[in-house]
């Protein structure tokens, strides 16, 4: 087997350290619309020109980072069993989040609906990385 | 697939821990070889049928439905 390129098994544990802050700069947005002052800046000019903000794109764009180094940095031993488990959890990962997009479609409608496709930006990565480390550990159990 | 490598490593008197380190993989790959939940590549097959001194058909074979 072929094998796929992964980042060092140590980008893993930095993708887990950063999980704390990003998670936390999400919720606070999300929860109570908190900004980073310095993050501020005016964008075009004169009276058409809008304040915006920063902090979103940067909980949004952390949160994708920390979940790819925990998804796609190699196992401490990353032999070509643990990348066959890998790339079936990926699968699973795949359908269920599209079943889940499917459910939701019919679900939620307008202004609800953006709420639903801004979480399924991450939910894809966070579902296969649950599901991966569920069989990775099944797989530590049966062979103890 | 069915395999002989449990009876394989059994005759070389080897532990799953042995094989696994001989061939590069985590003990955990041997076990589920051995259990039949996961089926090698051929480049992992041909390793096992080397250290333990067999064919590949010898430690493989195929069964009805495969």
């Amino acid at each position: 087997m072929q094998k796929l390129p992964l980042l060092p098994h140590v980008c893993q544990k930095i993708g887990f350290v950063l999980i704390l802050p990003f998670l936390t700069l999400g919720i606070a947005f999300v929860g109570w619309d908190y900004n980073i002052s310095w993050l501020s800046y005016h964008n075009g000019a004169g009276l058409l020109g809008t304040n915006d903000n920063l902090t979103d794109e940067i909980a949004a764009v952390g949160t994708i980072i920390r979940l790819m180094l925990i998804a796609f940095s190699k196992e401490k031993i990353e032999d070509e069993a643990i990348q066959f488990f890998r790339l079936a959890s990926l699968q699973w990962a795949v359908i269920v989040n599209y079943i889940i997009l499917m459910v939701c479609i019919l679900v939620w409608y307008g202004v609800a609906f953006l709420s639903v496709m801004t979480y399924n930006m991450f939910t894809i990565l966070f579902i296969f990385i649950i599901r991966f480390r569920v069989v990775l550990f099944q797989y530590n159990k049966a062979s103890v | 697939m069915k395999n002989k490598i449990k009876i394989q490593r059994a005759i070389h008197n080897l532990t799953q821990d042995d094989l696994a380190k001989k061939i590069s993989v985590s003990r955990q790959t041997i076990n589920t070889m051995e259990s039949g939940k996961y089926i090698p590549s051929t480049a992992l097959a041909l390793k096992l049928a080397v250290v333990l001194g067999v064919s590949v058909e010898e430690l493989f074979q195929l069964e009805k439905g495969d």
